[in-house]
């Protein structure tokens, strides 16, 4: 298939202005090698930071079956990935989920699908935050040693005050651009997973020597999922093990960006996969034998420290060099918060761009050429999140990654089914289409369609996630409900005021004609 | 030496005002305003992911300020527009400056927020230390001097020269008559000389010294470029160099030439202290000409290049 992007009216279609001679380079075509990609790959991803957030509620919901699920949390990843990229190739496009849904299902879908999206970031990057605050005080203990400091962390208006400074912070380097180097990235990447095999290492020898807080033989049994109690528990693990491999996909969308565009992708992403989840199975393996699923002290499914399982667990395991967990952990947010950072606020400039927002939106910055509007917004909508959440739930953070979760399986799955309807006149043109464009996307949008089913109904429950309740329905329903909901308003209200995104004017659908029956036509000049 | 005027665009307050005095001095010197937009490389970091669809918009962003900027160049003045990739903004301009062949680098300086003052930004600060090419930097506050006079002017009335003792006046003094030649504009010589003197000596004595150094340097002038018109000659005395500047009166769209330090390298620009204090105190462009080729002489091809 080749490469057809010029017919899209996307953002991209207009030709770079380059007069009298000085041609511009492009997009930095061939920049990224393979290394470089797998880099991004991981600081997307980071690992030390999503597993610290996700491993105690996804114990609470498997149990100790947490290698099982990272193993097939894998497979919806993968599918949905895969459509991804074939859209991403025909429309590469800053609003990604929100253009490639609104081309294939029309303005309504489109612009609930980029709603998705941006709740999804905004919630991760409130949640990215409150783990660093964490873990920042832990540093601040761990160096001093004086232990006391790390609880300040739970004092709520010292919490949410130091979180909002983080916010601001983050948000400041995102709307500058202030990036690391890449050497250092490659360092700091490199770091991460250095301290991460450390840890994992040091929680098995204290199980081997008999130091383990409730050490649980580890047995074949946890890979396996069949061993999961039930749907509802398998459901749950699998939309947090979603949640550990986001990120992932941007290793599959670098195209031209890339040296070798043909294999540089497909290679980085393969390589970041293996290696992530080598490292998650090790994490989950030794740590859950270390720990165990119980609720005492470093149980994992103790709520105290569910949410933040390496705060609690890397002062046991490592000792004096627990503080290399918080530096990890650190300088693993700090990275993500930035490049999460850039996904809402790029979708929330196409959105404007294509008139499903205020003009405001799409404004980029003369300067650093960054979506600076969005991103403010983007910044105080996630700072309104945690601190609201913060004095609503006990467990402000577990709850919010299940919330997550959801989010991203609602967005997804519509990005997924986007796939297979736009490309319909396509399926059948080689068996390459059929499997990338029908049936990988149509699997892995499904299952991400029963998944937030699954979890929107069982969340309603008031002792689902945390257990923390709101008119005696759980929070974490509540929450997915409302953000939803929200974006239902703000589209109602926003498709009275500009009428002609709602219309299909700005953005239309369309279906990309079979590429057999449409070459001789093309030969006629048609 | 010719070419064109290479403008660092930035679609700022600041972008329509640096146009305007570009295209002012083209005029007069019957040059080309070459626009010219820098884009941050892509790939600088590894925290960012790259995305073809977000470059595009950007792209098309730039394409379209680019189209703004060029609309506002009067219609008299030819221009050309360029956008290029580069991963640090000065050696950008740069590089496209001497690939197009350009005389002169022009770009805005940010007013920071003290009055009349006039800060400069990280890229045109980068230039005045390094650049081997002169640089024109447009405080924002040339704006409201120039609104005054109608349709952006006919053309340069007049050049400022601001010449000290240090080894960079011979080569100032030979660009700002081959300027003045270039355009038939009057130029005016004020003499920082008591200004540069230490701060010990007496009031009288510095006097003495900068009105001999202006003879000396009007001699020289009268040599090499008989025919230039020296209007006026002023010596900047005062307790404090802002009271000093202060006293100065402008034309409108006027602007200043001052020299490079002795720090500098032959053949490029460094922005000596006192310099700098001007280039804050000044409400009109302040061209910044490189030191001559050769330490000790002014450039005897007059093109450091």
């Amino acid at each position: 298939m080749s490469v057809s992007k010029a017919s899209q009216p996307t953002p991209g279609s207009a030709p770079a202005s380059s007069s009298e001679g000085l041609s511009s380079k492009g997009l930095g075509v061939g920049t990224v090698g393979l290394i470089g990609a797998v880099v991004i790959g991981l600081s997307c991803i980071a690992p030390a930071y999503t597993m610290t957030a996700a491993l105690g509620p996804t114990v609470s919901a498997v149990g100790v079956n947490v290698p099982a699920i990272v193993l097939v949390g894998f497979i919806p990843m993968l599918l949905v990935a895969l459509g991804y990229r074939e859209l991403n190739r025909m429309m590469p496009d800053s609003g990604t989920s929100f253009t490639w849904a609104a081309r294939a299902f029309g303005p309504w879908i489109g612009w609930m699908a980029g709603w998705g999206l941006i709740a999804a970031t905004t919630i991760v990057l409130s949640n990215l935050a409150g783990i660093a605050v964490d873990f920042l005080f832990l540093l601040i203990a761990q160096l001093s040693g004086q232990a006391e400091i790390a609880d300040l962390a739970s004092n709520p208006f010292i919490n949410v005050a130091v979180c909002l400074v983080f916010m601001a912070g983050a948000a400041a380097v995102s709307y500058r651009d202030m990036q690391t180097t890449q050497k250092l990235q490659y360092v700091l990447v490199a770091f991460q997973v250095a301290v991460l095999i450390l840890f994992s290492v040091a929680a098995a020898i204290k199980v081997a020597s008999g130091d383990g807080f409730d050490a649980t033989p580890v047995s074949w049994s946890w890979f396996d999922p069949f061993a999961v109690s039930s749907f509802g528990a398998f459901a749950a693990g699998l939309s947090l093990s979603i949640f550990i491999f986001w990120g992932w996909d941007v290793t599959l969308t670098m195209n031209e960006e890339t040296k070798d565009p043909e294999r540089t992708p497909g290679r980085a992403a393969a390589i970041t996969v293996i290696a992530i989840v080598a490292l998650y199975l090790l994490l989950a393996v030794t740590l859950i034998s270390y720990a165990g699923t119980g609720t005492g002290e470093f149980g994992l499914s103790n709520p105290d420290i569910q949410d933040n399982a390496f705060f609690a667990l890397a002062g046991p395991v490592l000792g004096p060099f627990a503080a290399l967990v918080s530096i990890a952990v650190l300088t693993s947010s700090a990275s993500s918060l930035q490049s999460t950072f850039v996904g809402p606020a790029r979708t929330l400039l196409s959105m404007s761009h294509y008139g499903a927002l205020p003009p405001w939106f799409s404004k980029i910055h003369p300067r650093f050429f960054t979506p600076g509007n969005a991103t403010i917004v983007t910044a105080i909508a996630a700072s309104v999140f945690y601190a609201v959440m913060r004095f609503v739930s006990q467990n402000v953070l577990s709850d919010t990654i299940t919330a997550l979760g959801m989010m991203i399986c609602f967005y997804y799955g519509l990005t997924a089914f986007a796939c297979v309807w736009y490309f319909r006149k396509r399926w059948f043109d080689s068996v390459r289409s059929a499997f990338f464009t029908l049936l990988c996307p149509l699997v892995g949008g499904t299952i991400l369609a029963v998944l937030f089913v699954t979890t929107l109904v069982d969340s309603m429950d008031p002792d689902y996630g945390s257990g923390s309740e709101v008119f005696g329905v759980g929070l974490v329903f509540v929450l997915g409900v409302t953000v939803l909901l929200l974006g239902a308003v703000i589209m109602v209200w926003q498709s009275i005021k500009r009428p002609d995104f709602f219309r299909g004017l700005t953005l239309g659908t369309d279906a990309p004609p079979s590429l057999r029956t449409t070459r001789p036509t093309e030969a006629t000049g048609v | 030496m010719s070419g064109p005027l290479l403008v660092g665009y930035t679609a700022t307050p600041s972008g329509p005002v640096v146009v305007e005095a570009a295209s002012r001095l083209a005029r007069a010197l019957d040059e080309r305003v070459a626009l010219t937009m820098l884009l941050p490389d892509v790939v600088r970091g590894a925290v960012v992911p790259p995305h073809a669809g977000y470059e595009s918009a950007v792209q098309e962003s730039a394409a379209t300020w680019l189209r703004d900027a060029s609309a506002s160049v009067p219609g008299d003045v030819p221009h050309s527009t360029h956008l290029q990739y580069t991963d640090s903004f000065s050696e950008g301009l740069l590089d496209v400056a001497h690939e197009i062949g350009a005389r002169m680098i022009v770009v805005g300086a940010t007013s920071d927020g003290v009055v009349g003052r006039t800060g400069l930004g990280s890229t045109a600060n980068d230039l005045v230390h390094s650049s081997d090419l002169p640089v024109l930097v447009v405080p924002a506050a040339a704006a409201s001097r120039s609104a005054t006079d109608s349709a952006g002017g006919e053309g340069l009335p007049r050049i400022t020269v601001a010449v000290g003792t240090r080894p960079g006046a011979g080569a100032l003094v030979h660009e700002a008559l081959a300027l003045a030649a270039a355009g038939d504009i009057p130029l005016r010589l004020v003499s920082l000389v008591s200004l540069d003197l230490p701060g010990r000596v007496e009031h009288e004595l510095a006097d003495l010294t900068a009105r001999a150094h202006v003879e000396k340097v009007l001699d020289d002038a009268a040599k090499t470029a008989p025919g230039a018109r020296i209007e006026q000659t002023v010596v900047l005395t005062g307790s404090s160099f802002t009271e000093a500047v202060a006293g100065l009166e402008w034309l409108p769209g006027e602007i200043v030439l001052i020299g490079s330090s002795r720090l500098a390298r032959p053949s490029r620009i460094f922005l000596g202290s006192t310099a700098s204090k001007l280039l804050r105190e000044l409400p009109v462009p302040v061209l910044v000409v490189p030191a001559a080729a050769t330490p000790d002489s002014s450039n005897p091809n007059g093109d450091p290049r």
